[in-house]
């Protein structure tokens, strides 16, 4: 009794009302966890330590509107299709993360988009590839026509990233999450129009 | 008046001098008046004390009454109460035994960590005793308890947090248990889930914003978020996780490959004989195709989710009947499921339920001190119904007649011996024989068309009888009854046996032949002491005709005789002699009423003791006869000796000779050659 007083007295964090879910997909060791931190905390981590499964919150102001985005940064390793489907389904929008030094993990790119639009169901689902480390474009083994041939098969973006430069790594998630806001307004359009019921849940508590 | 007196001298502030002083005032009729108020309010005060006291009284012992009785109720609930928890225990242990196989065949390393394994399974059965409604956690065979700890539920997308609880990492499952807030009892957890480490996800949630040490478990369509204490807590939790799922990841790889094993060794085989090889290797084709997805469809039909509880519940109530109606259904419902994993631990859930139900049923009819055995056959009709639906018919038979075994025992018991032993066997027959024969009745309603279960019957009706035969010989032949108690005892039963064969039991062969060496013995005993009773009497035996001194009293003697059925009016001899002597008169009813009994023992296979029994007594006597003929002192006497012999070989053999037809039998062959003495001792006077 006590605790549970203890913890419900405890003031809610006031956060942004609006959550955009960015799934980070890939082989293992192509940067999706570089790409994430540079993200997260501006930092460039040089060691390699294989990721399990993290996830992380941040407030950002995406066009003069302040959201939030929840990045689950997965296992390139998971070696268990059905834990990987409960990771994907969580997702609104889709990193697919390859490294154009490694053409192996290109190729598995095609696998995970398969896996992602089988879980989702969805053709249209906020997805974007990848090409990470540009910044080691002597060791490119990925060419750019190539990668681009497959977005337009796709019809996703394209985008090239270093997470050591940073170049272009808010861009992806930017992008990303204007493709997912836009596929939310579509749905409640759909929906009669109708405010999202956590939006006027909101508005209520403001004009309180 | 009284009242009012009563009332002023109870008053708190009443002062006794002021209150006598204004009495005395008032003269010496005022204080006389008082005085008998006084003594009036005394004998008032007096008497309603008494009520009071015998009121209290009255209630006190009702009191004390209905403390008894609670006081008995209370040992009785907790005698209950001690029984379910043993039952409980035992029931948590069952499971674990069966596992054991299984682990030791999979894995080496795991014995060696035997001891601290079989703490954590004790673990289990503590912990899970604190949390309401898992008890389909804990039936599943094999499980036990990794880490468990307390974690605050957070909103996975305010991250706000919503409650309490405890989570249980079992070695192929999490279970989430959320916090009781106003808990009575040992219950502190309410069972929310279990998620099955198989396809479970689990983010690590990196200390961003203002919550730390939180954690996702991703299980579509539901996320949940949690939270430790300390950093450190949630690495344990996080490491716990991954481990578990590596090492079941691993033990189910082994499995799998054992099974693929298997399978490939069962297509061999099928190949070497190609007639099933179209069968089996279908067969293997079923165990790959990822069966898993199936038989869990299958059984999420909600009647079956809470199948479990629902046949917990109705063995609680002794519904027995409702319970087996959805073993039934069940049964009938997993039988066209596909085969998996799930329906497996679904089974091994369902199985442990038949069995509690099984013992159930069982001790209904288990024989117990405390339980009544009057319900009859009847009442056992029900458990036994209900076992032969299981399946477990052999044990319903053998439990039903253990049951009437008993029964019969304690109807026995209740008969009290009174003296007289043909009443205490007749009321002894009735008892078994109609026990025995609504058994047999019962048993064939109960048990309609399980043949097997008959033989068990007809062997245990041999036994029962078995146990009758050493009452009935202890009564009848060991207590020195006479002969005449003895055959009608025997006869009684008999008869008894004879209706059962209207049922189609026939005992009375069995009986017969265990009671036959009692009886030949009785035979004997009582031929020698026939034959000790005419050498005794023979020794001052003069052969002197009787004389009833008037005519009026040998007629009486005459008719008196004739009522024992020997005609004795030939051998009168002038008025009031008669040629038979007392000792011939005596020999004659004797003989006569040793056949009679001996006939009522007859069997076939008695029946050359029986004619030589006879025999042997008519041929001392008759021997005897033929000594005193050849005697030189009783010269004179031989027409009576020969009167005598002519009534014992003619009139009493001949009433011999009618007992035998009696019974549509001829007289034997060794009492015929007797009668042919007759013609021989008139030789012998002849010459």
């Amino acid at each position: 009794m006590f605790c549970e007083t203890g913890i419900m007295s405890k003031a809610k964090p006031q956060q942004p009302a609006v959550i955009h879910k960015v799934i980070m997909v890939g082989s293992g060791g192509v940067g999706k966890s570089a790409l994430t931190l540079q993200f997260m905390y501006d930092e460039f981590i040089e060691d390699y330590e294989p990721t399990k499964a993290d996830s992380y919150r941040k407030k950002v102001v995406l066009d003069g509107e302040e959201v939030q985005i929840d990045i689950l940064d997965t296992a390139g390793q998971e070696d268990y299709a059905a834990i990987r489907d409960n990771y994907f389904r969580s997702g609104e929008g889709f990193l697919c993360v390859f490294s154009i030094k490694e053409q192996e993990s290109f190729q598995a790119t095609q696998d995970f988009r398969e896996q992602i639009l089988r879980v989702k169901n969805d053709e249209n689902i906020p997805f974007l590839l990848v090409g990470n480390m540009a910044d080691l474009a002597e060791q490119r083994q990925v060419t750019e026509d190539e990668a681009l041939k497959r977005a337009l098969e796709w019809k996703v973006t394209y985008v090239e990233t270093s997470a050591k430069t940073r170049a272009n790594v808010d861009k992806v998630f930017y992008d990303l999450m204007r493709e997912i806001r836009s596929r939310k307004m579509e749905a409640s359009r759909q929906s009669n129009g109708k405010p999202k019921k956590k939006d006027s849940k909101k508005m209520k508590c403001v004009i309180l | 008046m009284g009242d009012g007196l009563a009332r002023i001298l109870a008053k708190p502030s009443f002062e006794p001098e002021s209150f006598i002083a204004k009495l005395s005032g008032e003269g010496e009729d005022a204080l006389l008046d008082m005085r008998t108020k006084v003594h009036m309010l005394n004998d008032d005060t007096a008497q309603a004390l008494k009520k009071n006291v015998y009121k209290n009284y009255s209630q006190f012992i009702e009191t004390a009454r209905e403390i008894s009785i609670l006081e008995g109720e209370m040992i009785q609930l907790s005698h209950l109460l001690s029984d379910q928890k043993s039952l409980m225990s035992s029931m948590m242990e069952m499971p674990l035994v069966s596992d054991r196989a299984i682990v030791e065949g999979l894995k080496g390393e795991e014995e060696e960590k035997e001891s601290p394994e079989e703490e954590t399974r004790r673990n289990l059965a503590f912990l899970l005793e604190k949390v309401e409604g898992c008890s389909s956690v804990a039936d599943v065979p094999g499980r036990q308890l990794v880490h468990d700890g307390d974690l605050v539920e957070l909103d996975a997308e305010s991250h706000a947090q919503l409650q309490r609880v405890h989570a249980f990492l079992l070695n192929d499952s999490l279970m989430i248990a959320t916090w009781i807030p106003n808990r009575r009892g040992p219950m502190r957890y309410r069972f929310q889930g279990l998620y099955e480490l198989d396809s479970l996800a689990v983010v690590n949630v990196r200390d961003t914003g203002p919550v730390k040490n939180g954690f996702k478990i991703l299980m579509f369509p539901e996320s949940h978020m949690y939270q430790t204490d300390t950093a450190k807590a949630k690495r344990q939790w996080l490491d716990a996780l991954e481990d578990t799922k590596k090492k079941k990841a691993v033990k189910d790889k082994q499995k799998k490959e054992a099974a693929m094993r298997l399978a490939e060794q069962q297509l061999q085989v099928a190949l070497a004989s190609p007639g099933e090889g179209d069968l089996s290797k279908s067969f293997t084709e079923d165990l790959e195709e990822e069966p898993v997805a199936m038989d869990r469809d299958f059984l999420s039909a909600d009647w079956l989710q809470e199948l479990p509880e629902d046949l917990d519940m109705y063995i609680a109530q002794r519904n027995f009947e409702g319970a087996v109606d959805l073993v039934e259904k069940v049964n009938e419902y997993l039988t066209g499921c596909p085969k998996g994993p799930a329906l497996k631990e679904f089974r091994a859930r369902i199985d442990h339920r038949v069995k509690q139900l099984t013992d159930g049923l069982m001790n209904e009819l288990q024989v117990s001190p405390e339980r009544s055995l009057r319900g009859g056959p009847r009442a056992a009709r029900r458990a036994v119904t209900q076992l032969i639906r299981l399946g477990k018919s052999a044990q319903a038979c053998k439990l039903f007649l253990r049951n009437r075994s008993a029964i019969i025992k304690y109807n026995i018991r209740q008969l009290k011996f009174e003296g007289a032993t043909t009443l205490y066997i007749r009321c002894l027959c009735g008892v078994f024989f109609s026990s025995l024969s609504d058994t047999s009745k019962e048993f064939i309603k109960a048990f309609p068309g399980h043949y097997g279960c008959f033989s068990a019957f007809v062997i245990w009706a041999k036994q029962e009888l078995q146990a009758f035969v050493s009452i009935f010989r202890r009564q009848v032949f060991e207590s020195k009854a006479s002969l005449t108690t003895i055959a009608d005892s025997v006869q009684l039963s008999k008869n008894h046996c004879a209706e059962l064969n209207a049922i189609g039991l026939d005992i009375e062969f069995c009986l017969a032949s265990m009671l036959d060496i009692s009886i030949q013995q009785v035979i004997e005993e009582n031929r020698d002491q026939l034959v000790d009773g005419i050498f005794y009497r023979a020794n001052d035996d003069l052969w002197r005709p009787q004389n009833h001194l008037t005519q009026v009293d040998c007629e009486k003697y005459i008719k008196e005789i004739a009522a024992a059925g020997f005609d004795i009016k030939p051998f009168v001899l002038e008025k009031c002699f008669i040629a038979i002597t007392i000792n011939s008169i005596q020999f004659a009813k004797s003989i006569v009423m040793f056949a009679e009994d001996l006939l009522k023992l007859f069997t076939t296979e008695l029946e050359e003791f029986i004619a030589e029994a006879i025999a042997a007594v008519y041929r001392v006597q008759v021997k005897y006869i033929e000594d005193s003929l050849k005697n030189e002192q009783l010269v004179k006497e031989q027409a009576i000796i020969l009167k005598n012999a002519q009534f014992l070989l003619e009139t009493v053999m001949g009433k011999i000779e009618a007992l035998y037809s009696a019974r549509d039998l001829d007289l034997p062959q060794q009492l015929q050659q007797i009668n042919a003495h007759n013609r021989k001792l008139r030789a012998m006077v002849r010459k």
